[in-house]
Order: structure tokens, then sequence, then C-alpha cells
């Protein structure tokens, strides 16, 4: 069955980005969430296998939204998608329990690279 | 398999551009919390929004490798970084650099968007780089959240960020991982172990980190070489992580886990016996119950119009059937009436509804104005501060995006001719500082904006000899001008009373523009203005523009339909009989004589051998006419389109709209026919 994923970006058009490389790739796109709560929320709802998540984000970060996403599923997996720049955030989400991160700009290759190997494939 | 970026380039300059636009706004706020004295904590949530807005840029730009933007957004962010540890550091210059930097953004945004990959400013990035260093300098700020090492980039930015200072004091622990707790399920046991691993890729010291956090999920980590600190500073010298650790996991499990993790290029295990320190639990945190964000979708503005397009339509078969329906013989026609109104109602309510989603808050154009002012005013040697009120009254997208540069206009005139000179308005007894306001009202079914300037006004006697002067206007007809009526002499094409004509205004091509926009999304403009005292310019623009009520007549073998709103009645006449005593026909309607015009003639067609003829009541230049046609077909709501080149250029012809029946019917601009 095609692992299901969940983007979670502020930026539409890094949202629609991230969609076509995992729908592209025998992925099925779950859901997208617009921001930190969303994302907590379309989480608690889809249950997706993967969740990419972009850090700095209104309402709620990155990183906080990690952080209760794993307190309600610590088996969550949480692939961060950050910039140029933001080593010591993307630290943070790892502490908050982030299983990789990729880092913008992005290759297909190794966006699907990074996520086979959380994923265990 | 390699992305297409011209496929986000629409998204990613619409999101940038909205971001910097935000970007602009918080640094304005910004601007006057610092000219009032209040830093610090006050303007901490303005300086963390354009953090945002920064951020957010950078790594849009970065993902469109437009690599020009990204380092100046970079620069920009590290600069707003250092702010937000101390916001008690802003100051004038630096919102002045930031509000440069916005500019410069906003430009290779726009240069990227025509598909140019746009190098950086050298000049600003290097003024960047010299603030970030002089901030750092200046105080003792705590080291940045990104330390960022050049190896983060894929491929060198073309501005690079500021070289960190290796001087800086070292940051007070963010909050110590290490030694963790022992998760649930891990195995304490008696077990040693050394993992070696060599890390490839970006931002390697990242990936060290996500190593030992890894390992420190599936035993106790009791060593590092880097240490913790160290790679959160970004230091982790020959790409070489050595992690002990102390686990009951066999070495194959511990493998396992680490081959999760991505750019590993060599990872060896081996057990040991060396004693490992007990471990401590780090502090608990709390975080702060956040706002709702309100939920919102984004549609392509061509969706809204096509939606408008479409219910227009609706309206126009609905009128089809109903004119069909006058056909049928009278013992069916009850029912299709019925059915018909029944439609009528759904399709109107349908596009109340379309109309609706169409609306948007003035913010949209006038936000931008205080901005534009201060520019102008820095230019010009002028102080001006702007208010805006009233910024969320909405408007039909297509009247507010008509109404921007217009708008703008207005706005630099009233810097450049309104306002004086600081000396000069300390010598007027006024404030240095000079005021403007942006008023916005709904009245009724009109929305009023206001642009208000305590400047020097406007002399409706100087506007008057100016005109004369050009050869605009007959002194004779300049004498029977009242004063407002001459401050309207200002909209002339090509008439400006400014000494100088400035880079900023004072063209004469402004005002006129400026009403002719007005007056095309059917509104009207109206001046007043006292000498010394300021100038006021009044617009009343309707709600909407696209669908307006016509009535339909027939001229010959055309149609063409009329705005109800200018019509007062139609009255059915014989041409013959009308009173020719005073020159041409006129119309006993309503208690007054009207003339009468044949519109045939107007619009240059044969004119009608008919006696018996219907005369339509318009509104004209000064009071009413009466336009002879040859049959009136009857109202319809029409969707008004607008004419593009070159039927716009013909005068009497304000819009287009398509009948049921596919026909194309032009809609006329009474004042401006006969003018012609």
């Amino acid at each position: 069955m095609a692992k299901r994923v969940l983007i979670v970006d502020d930026a539409i058009f890094m949202r629609n980005m991230i969609k076509d490389i995992f729908s592209g790739s025998g992925f099925e796109v779950a859901g997208e969430a617009a921001n930190g709560l969303e994302a907590v929320e379309k989480y608690r709802e889809l249950k997706p296998d993967l969740t990419t998540m972009d850090i700095v984000m209104p309402f709620k970060s990155g990183i906080e939204a990690t952080r209760e996403i794993i307190k309600a599923d610590p088996r969550a997996v949480i692939v961060m998608c950050s910039a140029l720049g933001q080593e010591s955030l993307v630290m943070e989400a790892i502490e908050a329990g982030a299983s990789d991160f990729i880092v913008k700009p992005f290759k297909s290759e190794d966006v699907l690279s990074v996520v086979k190997k959380v994923l265990g494939d | 398999m390699p992305i297409d970026l011209n496929r986000y380039l629409t998204l990613f300059v619409a999101e940038a551009g909205e971001h910097l636009a935000g970007f602009s706004r918080e640094l304005l706020a910004l601007e006057q919390a610092v000219r009032a004295g209040s830093a610090g904590d006050a303007v901490k949530p303005a300086v963390d929004a354009l953090f945002r807005h920064a951020h957010s840029v950078k790594g849009m730009s970065a993902s469109m490798q437009q690599e020009a933007i990204t380092g100046l957004a970079h620069q920009a962010e590290d600069l707003i970084d250092l702010y937000r540890r101390d916001p008690s550091l802003v100051d004038a210059a630096g919102v002045d650099l930031l509000l440069d930097t916005s500019d410069v953004l906003a430009e290779l945004v726009e240069r990227a968007s025509r598909g140019e990959k746009p190098i950086g400013d050298a000049a600003l990035s290097k003024r960047l780089q010299d603030s970030i260093r002089q901030v750092k300098d200046g105080r003792p700020v705590t080291p940045s959240a990104s330390p960022s090492p050049p190896s983060m980039a894929a491929g060198a930015p073309p501005a690079p960020p500021a070289p960190s200072v290796p001087s800086v004091p070292p940051a007070p622990p963010v909050r110590d991982l290490y030694p963790t707790p022992l998760p649930s399920g891990v195995q304490r046991g008696g077990r040693r172990v050394v993992a070696e691993v060599t890390i490839g890729g970006p931002v390697p010291a990242v990936r060290a980190f996500l190593v030992v956090k890894k390992l420190s999920g599936v035993g106790i980590v009791t060593g590092t070489a880097p240490t913790v600190e160290e790679l959160k500073a970004g230091r982790i010298p020959g790409k070489k992580l050595t992690v002990e650790l102390e686990t009951g996991e066999s070495l194959d499990r511990l493998e396992r886990a680490l081959s999760q993790i991505s750019d590993l290029t060599g990872v060896s295990l081996r057990e040991t016996d060396q004693p490992a320190a007990p471990p401590v639990a780090p502090p608990p945190r709390e975080a702060a119950p956040p706002p709702e964000p309100a939920r919102t979708v984004r549609v392509r503005t061509e969706i809204l119009d096509g939606f408008v397009d479409l219910v227009g339509e609706l309206l126009l078969a609905t009128a089809r059937i109903r004119e069909v329906g006058r056909a049928l013989p009278d013992l069916h026609r009850p029912a299709l009436d019925e059915g018909v109104d029944r439609l009528h109602g759904i399709v109107k309510e349908l596009h109340g509804k379309v109309m609706a989603v169409r609306m948007t808050p003035l913010a949209l154009v006038v936000e931008q104005l205080p901005r534009a002012a201060r520019d102008v005013a820095r230019k010009l040697g002028r102080q001006v501060e702007v208010e805006l009120r009233g910024t969320e009254i909405e408007l039909d997208r297509a009247i507010l995006e008509v109404l921007s540069d217009p708008l703008l206009h207005v706005l630099r005139n009233a810097v450049d001719h309104g306002i004086e000179p600081p000396h000069l308005r300390l010598l007027a007894g006024k404030a240095a500082t000079g005021h403007i306001t942006v008023t916005a009202r709904r009245e009724r079914d009109r929305v009023i904006l206001e642009i208000a300037d305590d400047g020097k006004g406007m002399d409706p006697a100087r506007l008057r000899e100016a005109a004369v002067a050009r050869g605009q206007l007959e002194a004779a007809a300049a004498a029977t001008l009242s004063d407002r009526e001459s401050l309207l002499l200002a909209c002339l094409p090509g008439l400006s009373t400014a000494e100088q004509v400035t880079d900023v205004s004072g063209r004469g091509v402004g005002l006129d523009a400026v009403k002719r926009t007005v007056e095309a999304v059917g509104g009207a403009l109206e001046i007043e203005s006292a000498p010394g005292v300021g100038t006021r310019l009044v617009l009343r623009l309707p709600l909407t523009v696209a669908v307006q009520p016509v009535l339909l007549v027939g001229v010959g073998a055309e149609v063409v339909g009329l705005p109800i709103s200018k019509v007062h009645g139609a009255a059915t006449v014989s041409f013959s009989s009308l009173d020719r005593s005073r020159g041409g026909p006129l119309l006993a309607y309503d208690g007054e004589l009207v003339p009468v015009h044949d519109l045939a003639a107007l619009l240059g067609f044969e004119p009608c051998g008919r006696d018996e003829r219907s005369v339509v009541v318009a509104e004209g230049i000064d009071g009413r006419i009466g336009l002879c046609v040859d049959a009136l077909l009857g109202q319809q709501e029409a969707v008004l389109k607008p004419l593009g080149a070159p039927l716009g250029a013909v005068a009497g012809l304000s819009a287009v709209t398509v009948l049921g029946t596919g026909r194309p019917v032009f809609i006329l601009d009474v004042t401006k026919l006969l003018a012609a």
C-alpha cells in the first residue's frame, strides 16, 4: 500500500513542489497543513506514515508541532524541511523528535532518499 | 528527476510578494515605534513577524534556486535575528537598511517573475554585513540561532552571510540534551559501545546531532566527540563523530537504527569497557497556547472572475428563457413564469454570494500608501505621516485593482504639492510633520474614500488662470466657474500649477488619470481644498462593477444598452409633432422640456424613417436629454465587460455585454456620446 504523507508548509508553492515529488513517486499525499496548529490537527485526523514539516510558520512553529505530535504519537515519522541557516532550529526539532531533515533547495531524489531511509524501506 | 521550477514561478512570485509586503508593513510600524521612542519588548512582535517574513522569502527563493534573493533574505534574517534577541537594538538606521533591502528584494522577485535569474546587490549586501557586525560588536549579543556554516548552501550564494564572529560569548545552554533519561523500552544493559561515524552531505554538524539523538533512543549516550555543544555551534572537524553509549541492544540493532539516517558515509561500532556517567533528567518546558488561525483557502483570481462571468451568463440565459416564454400560449405561461422567477431569484442569490467572495478589504491597496508617502517625503525633504482608517471596508477586487495606481498617485501628489517643507509649515503655524489621512467608509451601496492632507491646498483662481493660459478654457467660461468646479480643473490633462515638474508628480497627468479611472468603474471624484489649510479628495465608489441593470434599445438593426442608473423614463412620441420652437426637437417630460437627440444619428447609423418613435429620457451633461430610438427591448441584468483596445478608445462606448442569444451589445456612455 502506498505510504501516506502529510505535507506541512506555510507556502503553497512549497507544498505543491513537495506534493509533486511525492505523488510522482508512489506516495499518497494524504493531506496538507499551512501552519503548526493545522499540522497537529491534521496529523491526529490522518495518522500519516510520514510528515514533512516546515520549521518557521505562523501560529505554531514546526518545532512545537513536532513536539506535540511526537508526544501524542511517539512513533510519528517527521522529516523537517529546513532552509539555509537553520541549524540550531533543526537540532531543536531533532530534540523534539524529528526523524530526519532535508535542506532547501532540495532535489527530489534527495527528498525521496531521506524519506525511504527513515521509513526503513 | 529534476524539478521543473517554472511550474512554481507564479505561486512563488505571489507568495514572496505577499511576504515582502508584510515585511515592509512591519518595518513601517517598527519605524513609527522607534521614532516614538518605544523599543524593547514593545516592538518584539513586529520583529518576530519580520523574521518570519524574511525567513519565508529565504526558504522559497532557495527552493526556486534564486540565489541572489536567498542570499539577501538570509542577511536580512541574520540582522533581524539579532534584533529578536535584543529588541532594544532596533534603531532607525537598521529599519532604513531593511526597508532598502525590502525594495531590492521586491525588485529581484519582480525580475524573477520575468524568468530572469537576477544577481544580487553587492553594495546592499555589504551594508547588511557591516550592520550585522556593528550590532554584534556594539553590544554582546548571544550567538545567532543561525550559525550558518558555509557548507549549508548547496551552491555558495553570491551574497554570503556575515562571517561568524569568533569572539562572541558562548550561548547559554539552550537546554542540554545529554545525558538523557532512559527512554522507555531501552535496555540499559551492561554493554558499552563506541560508534564512529563519518558524515557526508550538507550541514554535517546537524546530521551528527541526529546520530547522537538516534543513538540516545537505543541506549544511554555517555559522551560524544565533538561535544554536543560544539555540534550545536556547527563545529565538526573532519566530519567525524564519535559517540560512547551504554546499551543493552545488539550491535546489529544499533547499526539498523543508524541505517535510517541519510548521508552517513562510514559507520563503525565496537564494544569497550569504560564506565559511564549517571544520567540526569532535563528540565520540562511549557508552551503558551497559540491563537486560532483563520480558516481560509486561496483561490486564483481568474477562477473568481470566471465565476462572475458564469453567473452573468446564467442571468442572461434566464432572461432569454423569460423572453421565449412570452411567445407561449397564455395557458402555459404562469407555470413557466413561476419557474423562471424562482430561477432568477436563485441566480441573483448566487450572484450575491459570488460577489461577496470577490469583496476584498481596502487594506490590500491602501497599506502600501504609508510607505510610498514616506519614500517621496524623504526624497523631497518633507516630513509626513499617513493615517489609515477604515481599511477593513470591502470593495470588489476588480475596483481595488484599478484603484491601486491612482491612489498611489494621489498620495504622491499630496506629499509633493500639498505638504510644505517643514520650515514653511512651522512658519505657517503648523506642525513640522504633515498629516495625511486616508479614510474609507461605507455609505449604503457606495464606498467613500477620502484622502485629506493638511498641506498648502489648491488655489481655484490659479487653476482657472492656468487652464486659460494653456488654452484649455475660455476666459469667459473660467469666470463663470465656481471655486468647487475650478478645483476639478486640476484633473485636466496636462494642467499643473506646480512651479517645477519633479519626478514624483506635477506633470499634470495624474489627477486626470485618477478621475478617468474612478469614473470608469462607475464612481465619481470630488475635490475640496482651501489654500493654506489642505486638500481633500473624495472618491465615491460603487461596491461592485460587474453586473448592472441596463435598458436595451433597438436602433435600426442594432441593439445597444443604456445603464438604468442614467435612465429616468421613456415615452412614445410622434417624432414630427415634437415641439421645435427653439431649434431642435423638445419633449415635454415630467414638467420640463427635454432636448431630444436621434440616437441613430449620434451613433452614425441610418436615420429611421418612421414617425412613431420611443424616446428614452436619460441623464445628460447638464440635465435630462431625450434619446430617440426605434424600439424599447426591455431591462436586463448585464454583466459588463470592459472594452479593450481599440474599442476602448471609441467615445461613447463604456462596456460590452453578451445577450442570451450570444449577441454582443455595447453599453453607451450617454454624456460622452453627446460630447463626441
